[in-house]
């Protein structure tokens, strides 16, 4: 299954922006386990979380993460944003290593937003308070502290006027916006947003879409988005990486990959979305009942028990990277 | 005659009015979604049909009859014969609906003996027989094992095979696969539509997922602000909301090949209202661009067989 020549160039060539010469974000072969107890007298077991990830992200260039729980979305996040040390391989912000970084300067590279509005804002402090808490941080709280803050809220669709409220005295959708004010207070360039519309009504989801599609355009910030909402990321990203078991099985700019998903399971994944299209009915998605678990990673390909193409093979030798996917069939 | 019929259902929680307004029927071989955004009612709406209300709700119902009788007086322990055998229920979270202290079999043969007797190894036949049937492998022995044992998917198949092990008429789901990976609920869906279908069940899903109700609902009721503010048959709804709130959920959704990747999506602008009991009239018109003095008044839901709560003609 070679693809044709026509497919594979424009796969690559929509992959490497030209003029971008340093990535916002490099990341070359990242690792990350874990050892945990399984039960009070249990043995030891190493979860792979993470297991040899390797991603290049231009800057201004939105990248989308998509997989099941348990996939090691989070934990990649997590090591991106310096909050966890690796076990081997590092991440490159613009050009240098994070965890040489102090958490101030790291602070001004990156800055996150996370799914939960609801507990990832002090509930005791004022909203206008936990936006200028980045720029206390860094000891460069002010005279223009207050002006920035009000900028800052205006530009997310909040009224200065509120500055003085909780967080309690908002709607979730409110929540989020103060929630991506105090990531971009300080200025980075780069956003990393973890399921940041997965806790929302539809109706707010779509007004949080928008304002992050507004920022990452005005600020021209470099985006990582990690969602399970397949719908979500092929509507905002540039490139796609779909990860599984700690590994992207499959990465490609989002039109491709939504056009003509190549792995198995990126097929799997995209055929279990359930677009709002009556009469349709909900399809067999074809994965069985086997479940990954990070703690017990099958040999050869990791995909293999699930997969309804699965061949001898797979069992056996770790799949080729062809063209972007990582899968015996497409060599 | 459907086996489920509400009409006029009202609750209120202290100063709250959670549901202002439903009327809905579901009849045997149906599959009904309530469809809405989180504080619309829908949950509490599910929980008022089957007496699962908690203390200090109010709950008032113009005519609430489960095949044809009336189940809006029956006295707690009438309905606790009706709720796991007639009509069982489904919740969102397995793992908090599982007693995490039991095995599955005991707990699944219990919901058979405490309804119709017999013996405890013939309700474990039972449960065997059902869990094979959600497509489960090796039933005898999850059986034995414990809640925590399971999957996120495995325990809500297990939910599943619980609730139908008394053959109910009407199964209710709230929102039963929203806690579940997107492949996983796939499956799931796949399977409540089947076993909806093979055992001519009426079934009364809940959600806030547009995507689901398309793919799986025969009829379909948008709650908005504790009303039912549009009924109409899957197919209508999605291709001419009459609704200005059903047209503006719609206009939300990112639909690939119907908006454009990094396009705007539509909104809704402002909120929710708060909803005192006194508060009466269109619930969405402080949001809607077509609101005018009428919409203060309470609007009577209009048409036949496309019903919607709007005093515009769209």
């Amino acid at each position: 299954m070679i693809p044709p020549d026509g497919r594979s160039a424009e796969r690559r060539g929509e992959l490497k922006r030209p003029g971008s010469s340093t990535p916002a974000i490099e990341i070359r072969g990242l690792q990350k386990h874990f050892r945990v107890k399984q039960g009070l007298f249990g043995t030891a077991k190493q979860v792979r979380a993470v297991d040899g990830v390797t991603l290049s992200i231009p800057a201004g260039a939105t990248l989308g993460i998509v997989g099941e729980s348990g996939c090691g979305k989070s934990t990649l996040a997590r090591l991106i944003l310096g909050l966890l040390p690796p076990s081997a391989g590092e991440v490159l912000v613009e050009g240098q290593n994070l965890l040489r970084l102090d958490r101030r300067a790291r602070a001004r590279l990156i800055q996150p937003v996370f799914q939960d509005p609801f507990s990832s804002l002090n509930p005791r402090r004022r909203i206008g308070d936990i936006v200028a808490m980045p720029l206390v941080a860094q000891g460069t709280a002010g005279a223009k502290t207050r002006a920035r803050v009000a900028e800052m809220l205006e530009q997310v669709g909040i009224s200065p006027d509120m500055a003085g409220r909780t967080p309690a005295q908002l709607s979730g959708g409110q929540r989020q916006r103060v929630a991506i004010a105090r990531a971009l207070v300080l200025g980075p360039r780069i956003l990393l947003c973890d399921e940041p519309t997965s806790a929302l009504d539809v109706s707010v989801q779509s007004q949080i879409l928008n304002l992050l599609g507004d920022l990452r355009r005005g600020l021209n910030l470099t985006t990582l988005f990690i969602s399970h909402n397949l719908a979500v990321v092929e509507h905002i990203a540039d490139t796609v990486a779909v990860m599984y078991l700690g590994r992207i099985v499959e990465e490609a700019p989002a039109r491709a990959l939504f056009a003509n998903p190549r792995h198995p399971y990126t097929r799997a994944l995209l055929a279990s979305v359930l677009t709002p299209e009556p009469g349709l009915g909900v399809p067999d998605v074809g994965l069985g009942d086997v479940l990954p678990d990070p703690a017990n990673i099958p040999p050869g390909c990791r995909f293999h028990p699930r997969c309804p193409v699965a061949i001898a093979r797979c069992s056996v030798e770790t799949p080729p990277l062809v063209d972007g996917a990582e899968c015996h069939l497409l060599a | 005659m459907s086996l489920l019929e509400i009409e006029g259902l009202e609750v209120t929680f202290g100063q709250t009015a959670a549901v202002r307004g439903a009327d809905f029927s579901v009849a045997r071989g149906e599959t009904h979604c309530i469809v809405g955004e989180s504080g619309c009612g829908k949950s509490v709406t599910s929980l008022a049909i089957m007496g699962l209300l908690a203390r200090g709700a109010t709950r008032r119902v113009r005519r609430m009859e489960f095949d044809g009788r009336d189940i809006s007086r029956l006295s707690e322990r009438d309905m606790s014969r009706l709720r796991g055998h007639r009509m069982a229920m489904i919740f969102q979270e397995p793992m908090t609906s599982l007693n995490p202290a039991y095995t599955v079999g005991s707990q699944m043969a219990e919901v058979r003996t405490r309804h119709l007797g017999g013996t405890r190894q013939a309700a474990l036949d039972r449960a065997a027989e059902l869990l094979g049937r959600v497509g489960i492998t090796a039933p005898g022995m999850r059986l034995g094992q414990f809640p925590h044992q399971l999957s996120g998917g495995l325990r809500q198949r297990v939910m599943i095979a619980m609730a139908l092990m008394n053959d109910p008429e009407l199964l209710i789901a709230d929102e039963p696969t929203t806690a579940l990976d997107v492949t996983i609920q796939a499956q799931i869906l796949r399977l409540l539509a089947q076993l909806q279908a093979d055992l001519g069940l009426a079934l009364l899903l809940i959600t806030h997922d547009l995507g689901v109700v398309a793919r799986v609902a025969h009829r379909v009721s948008v709650m908005y602000a504790g009303e039912v503010v549009e009924n109409a048959a899957t197919a209508d709804l999605f291709a001419a909301p009459r609704h200005p709130y059903t047209r503006g959920l719609l206009d939300c959704l990112p639909i690939p090949g119907k908006v454009a990747p990094g396009a705007p999506l539509g909104s809704i602008p402002g909120m929710v209202p708060k909803l005192t009991p006194g508060f009466s009239g269109c619930g969405f018109r402080s949001r809607c661009s077509l609101a005018h003095e009428a919409c203060a008044a309470p609007v009577p839901m209009r048409g036949t067989a496309h019903l919607f709560r709007c005093v515009i003609d769209a």
